[in-house]
């Protein structure tokens, strides 16, 4: 019924006499909100939140002649949690995705503000542009782009072969996995910082400007502090990118050592070991749970503060 | 006279930062897109010479054509239906106040927050339990669970522009709610539609994870490309590469010219 009335057009609105009019036509103020809300809380939960919810049920089941089996065991638990690769891919991953995230807040945090202040509105507007498309095009054929210019006969090197040195071994290493993510992580990190400097009020930035501040003395005590709640955006964002990301190990690094996101695709592709992947994915949705959750407190503590004062 | 000299030291400094991150950001796309004309079979320095011959090797290349149709497909059924679910979650955030709005709102946000890893492995798992898994139906089904997200911030963003009483006073002159939806909140949000049906649009035709786990068969270009890169070297993959770089591009240019985010803007929309 309300599903014809939506369909309804709603041209004779002003011809009809009013009151009948609404009386029949109009949705009764519960039906709306459902009518448009239904379709995207079904959608939601039957693709994003069921799936999920199945991986944690997987953990606890069996495989049994290759097929999964509902049990209710600790087993898989148990087996992946003191397994030494899983231990290892697990501190190597946390590792990785920390010094990325140190290094993309490094390399962010002076970029922004050099966007927000230092460019006119036009060059501003490209840098933002500039910023976004990388987001939504093409990680993977980026990163390829890296492997080109980084392998032993790639590009780098045969311009330092050609002054008569020896090749360099850029790829496979720290060196290029991190160029890997934060190819990934720096567009979305600065994009995030950006929109927080350009939203700072500049008339606190000129009243410490005639109190006498330094422009050092400035961006410490004014622009970073207005910022924060940013910053620990762009810090987890980096990390929770960096931490789940499964193609800049694979083809910066051929997968050696593995990361996490790593051992769960092989987990999964090499045949029936379901509930097994399934631990390393929740125990990695955990992990970014609890980043966020830490990210999210650190970042409000000042707010609360700053309301008491 | 010192303290401007190292006032346009550190600015010089300052714009050459930028320039380097700026170089950083493009040279990837560069390098695909100058090597994909090079007729080496391995792209490197020196220039092999112009050729055409890996861009008409892929138009002759029959798993690619089938994995570039189906990445059309996935990609314009991803974005009409984001675009529906993101214009009616964002209409609901705007008007409704409810218990669980919260929740709600988390529901349609954080999708492109897990990992795709993760939640490739956690869609397939469960569509092949309900039988929906291989087919080129799952990996829309699952790309929309994603860009609905970007769709709702992006509409979300332009009603917060919508004025209060434009609603009720359409009410007051008799239009149903149904009809003020079609005729007065639609057309005023247009530019976001837009801009989130493109940006839904390249966000599925840049996603390879999800659809490798679901699509099962069914390749879309990113999967094929995945497929190619984990083979020998093969020329081919820059020139695709070319290709779907220009695609994916250009969608994204035209989502940020109708979504207009600007700097001056206060950081709202920024995830």
């Amino acid at each position: 019924m309300t599903a014809i009335e939506a369909s309804m057009p709603p041209a004779p609105a002003p011809d009809a006499e009013r009151g009948g009019y609404r009386a029949r036509y109009a949705a009764s103020p519960a039906t709306m909100p459902v009518i448009l809300g239904l379709p995207v809380l079904l959608w939601q939960v039957v693709f994003f939140a069921a799936p999920l919810v199945f991986l944690i049920v997987v953990t606890f089941w069996k495989v049994r002649s290759f097929r999964l089996e509902p049990d209710f065991s600790f087993d898989n638990w148990a087996k992946i949690i003191l397994s030494t690769p899983f231990q290892r891919a697990l501190v190597y991953t946390s590792e990785i995705a920390v010094l990325c995230t140190a290094l993309t807040l490094i390399v962010a945090l002076p970029a922004a503000y050099t966007i927000a202040f230092r460019l006119s509105s036009r060059l501003r507007d490209l840098a933002i542009t500039f910023l976004i498309v990388p987001i939504f095009s093409s990680y993977m054929l980026r990163i390829y782009a890296w492997q080109i210019v980084l392998s032993p006969d790639g590009i780098i090197n045969s311009l330092i072969k050609m002054t008569g040195l020896g090749g360099l071994p850029l790829l496979g290493g720290q060196l290029s996995l991190q160029i890997g993510l934060l190819t990934l992580t720096l567009p979305v990190a600065i994009l995030i910082l950006v929109l927080a400097f350009s939203g700072i009020d500049r008339t606190l930035i000129e009243a410490a400007e005639n109190l006498g501040c330094r422009r050092s003395k400035i961006i410490l005590h004014v622009l970073m502090p207005s910022i924060r709640n940013a910053t620990f955006l762009a810090g987890s964002t980096a990390f929770l990118m960096s931490f789940g990301d499964y193609i800049s190990p694979l083809f910066m690094t051929g997968s050696k050592p593995p990361t996490l996101s790593i051992l769960i695709v092989d987990t999964v592709k090499s045949g029936s070991q379901w509930p097994r992947a399934s631990v390393i994915g929740v125990t990695m949705l955990a992990i970014l749970a609890l980043v966020f959750l830490l990210a999210n407190f650190l970042g409000r503590e000042r707010k609360i503060q700053r309301r008491a004062k | 006279m010192s303290g401007n000299l190292t006032t346009a030291l550190s600015r010089a400094a300052q714009y050459a930062f930028i320039t380097g991150i700026a170089l950083f950001i493009a040279i990837p796309m560069l390098v695909i897109a100058v090597f994909s004309f090079d007729a080496n079979r391995f792209p490197t320095i020196p220039w092999g010479g112009f050729s055409l011959q890996w861009h008409e090797a892929v138009f002759a290349d029959d798993m690619i054509r089938d994995a570039f149709v189906n990445s059309l497909v996935v990609g314009f059924g991803t974005a009409v239906i984001a675009t529906i679910l993101g214009f009616a979650a964002a209409y609901i955030d705007y008007r409704y106040v409810f218990r669980g709005k919260t929740l709600f709102g988390l529901l349609v946000a954080i999708p492109p927050a897990v990992p795709v890893s993760i939640l490739g492995m956690a869609m397939l798992a469960f569509l092949s339990r309900i039988g929906l898994f291989g087919s080129v139906e799952a990996i829309v089904a699952c790309h929309v669970a994603i860009a609905t997200s970007f769709a709702m911030a992006i509409i979300r963003l332009r009603l917060g522009e919508f004025p209060r009483d434009l609603e009720p006073a359409a009410w007051n002159l008799g239009a149903s709610p149904f009809a003020t939806l079609l005729t007065v909140v639609l057309p005023f949000c247009k530019p976001a539609l837009i801009a989130s049906f493109f940006l839904s649009a390249a966000v599925s035709f840049d996603e390879f994870l999800i659809a490798w786990f679901v699509g099962g068969v069914n390749e879309t270009l990113p999967v094929r490309i995945l497929n190619l890169l984990q083979g020998q070297v093969n020329p081919k993959i820059n020139a695709i590469g070319t290709i779907v770089l220009i695609i994916s591009i250009a969608l994204v240019l035209v989502a940020q010219r109708f979504v207009g985010v600007r700097a001056g803007k206060t950081s709202q929309s920024n995830t």
